[in-house]
């Protein structure tokens, strides 16, 4: 039986016609017939959220569900996070797995960021069961939950305080999703953010990232090249600080014995 | 794995829908499909032709009219969860939305696909046992009414004609002195239930007029404990009352022991989860409050 049948999907903002059989699942046509290999599979029996991605905004385990149930859907992927609007040179939801070791094996991490970003959309402050309950339907084969969790939280801070920073458009604009690449950092008004007391680059309100807006260096805080300057520095000086991270896990790990 | 190859077929209207059960060999019906997909990915379903009503628009509801909250086949256990009516009126909703498997699973999957498909670990068939609800089957010959007592026989198996579609599931509208519940034992989250109960009580001055208390999980479809239900009707609350209502329960419950717990575990599981949704259906009736004797 070869009934194929002509569907468009939306994926990332771009639309693809595509040819496929009723039984494709959906998670087979991104992977395979759009060659977006992000979108994990883990499972194969809809457990694991290894395949989650978001369609039209609402987060789905894209393994159960056939691709022509998709026809005129926007489908969101994880390669799709870095040109979303609140993105910078990467989400701020994958910033938060990187900084928080939230990563770990990597495997699940793609589904982890959908289910993130779909419950960020409509929790932008949530506590840490919501987080958990969140993630429920996505399993970490390293189990190391407690990462990812810190990794949202992360990126639930880090969305406040860009929203803060510009006069909340980030906020405005991340909550339609799936748009732009273009960050509006560059164009946002000055005063929106010098004007908020907390970005005033008072060393005591420092919120402790190294770019924060409100740095005490005094740096602009909207010179979006300036700041990734300074931290592909800070990244090169990191390298002597390795031994001391090597150190804290192991300690970790002997308090857990 | 793969599904093996079949036939979609997308009816936008019931009567599409209908006639296309009654004139295609031995269709599959396919909602949300959370559940029959991985029975087709693993072959343990093998349909040759599948009936996709998701384009079915005139059965995406849940509202509450004539008396009766109405849900359509294509509500999303999303949807009971997120819905301020079923938040404010209808407790054992509520309780149990947030229960179904995981949030990725209750944005596609259906609450009547769950009832549908009559697994007895499935949560709602319980719920629409406890509030005497009804399966509204549309056919050939247009609408009928099938009430929750008739409809489960066996493991995935039901009343439902062959060329019928469930396009609502209903229950009574909550009287004022009315409260449910429902309380669940899972594992971990986003399983199965081990066991589950589902209760509604209707209160007279006081006094427990109607009683439903339907189980999950403790016998071959979902179950009323009517023995529980008989002893409870006519009396008034009390943790006395409500421990010997669970007492029965459990005695009415016929769980297999597995690999998660053994039958009797599950049985006194049977009693406690009873009293606490015994507990939280009274309360919520706005009449009395039980000194907990099973606390949560």
């Amino acid at each position: 039986m070869t009934d194929e049948r002509e569907i468009t999907l939306t994926v990332n903002g771009t639309e693809h016609t595509i040819e496929v059989e009723p039984r494709r699942l959906l998670v087979h046509a991104i992977r395979e017939d759009l060659d977006m290999t992000g979108t994990h599979i883990g499972c194969d029996t809809g457990n694991c959220g290894a395949c989650t991605v978001l369609k039209d905004g609402e987060p789905i385990k894209s393994c159960l569900m056939f691709a022509a149930q998709a026809d005129g859907a926007e489908i969101l992927t994880v390669e799709g996070m870095e040109d979303l609007p609140e993105a910078d040179d990467i989400h701020p939801l994958q910033e938060g797995f990187r900084e928080e070791h939230g990563l770990q094996c990597g495997y699940c991490t793609p589904g982890m960021l959908m289910a993130g970003k779909a419950l960020l959309d409509e929790h932008p402050d949530p506590d840490e069961e919501t987080i958990r309950d969140a993630i429920s339907g996505n399993l970490c084969r390293c189990t190391g939950y407690q990462n990812i969790v810190r990794s949202i939280e992360y990126a639930a801070e880090e969305l406040e305080n860009r929203a803060a920073a510009d006069g909340g458009a980030v906020a405005a604009d991340g909550a339609t999703g799936g748009g732009s690449a273009a960050s509006p950092q560059g164009d946002a008004s000055p005063e929106g953010g010098h004007a908020a007391p907390e970005f005033g680059g008072d060393a005591d309100t420092f919120c402790g990232r190294e770019d924060c807006c409100g740095g005490p260096d005094g740096a602009d805080p909207f010179d979006r090249d300036a700041l990734l300057e300074a931290n592909d520095a800070d990244a090169a000086g990191d390298a002597g600080g390795t031994d001391d991270a090597a150190d804290t896990d192991a300690d970790d790990r002997g308090d857990t014995k | 794995m793969k599904s093996a190859p079949f036939e979609h077929h997308e009816p936008e209207t019931v009567d599409e829908a209908v006639s296309l059960l009654e004139s295609l060999d031995d269709p599959t019906i396919l909602a949300g499909g959370q559940s029959l997909v991985p029975m087709l990915r693993f072959r343990l379903a093998n349909p040759d032709v599948v009936v996709d009503i998701n384009g079915v628009d005139s059965l995406d509801y849940l509202r509450e009219e004539d008396g009766h909250l109405r849900l359509g086949a294509l509500a999303r256990h999303a949807d009971v969860e997120d819905s301020a009516l079923i938040d404010e009126k209808y407790g054992s909703f509520a309780d149990a939305a947030p229960l179904v498997a995981d949030p990725q699973i209750r944005n596609r999957g259906t609450v009547v696909g769950s009832v549908a498909q009559a697994d007895p670990k499935g949560d709602w068939g319980s719920i629409l046992l406890a509030h005497e609800g009804d399966v509204i089957a549309t056919g050939p010959d247009g609408d009928r009414a099938i009430p929750a007592d008739e409809f489960f026989l066996l493991p995935y198996d039901t009343t439902l004609g062959e060329q019928e579609l469930i396009t609502e599931i209903r229950v009574p509208a909550p009287e004022a002195n009315e409260g449910s519940a429902y309380h669940k034992l899972k594992r971990k989250t986003g399983d199965y239930a081990m066991a589950g109960v589902g209760v509604r009580l209707v209160f007279d001055d006081g006094v427990i007029e109607s009683a439903g208390i339907g189980m999950t999980a403790v016998d071959i479809t979902n179950a009323r404990a009517t023995d529980a239900e008989e002893h409870l009707e006519g009396e008034r609350p009390s943790p006395d009352l409500f421990a010997k209502a669970g007492e029965l329960a459990a005695e009415q419950s016929n769980p297999e022991s597995d690999e998660h717990g053994g039958a009797d575990y599950k049985e006194r599981m049977v009693d406690v989860l009873t009293q606490r949704a015994l507990g939280d259906a009274a309360e919520r009736a706005g009449t009395v409050t039980v000194e907990r004797r099973v606390t949560q």
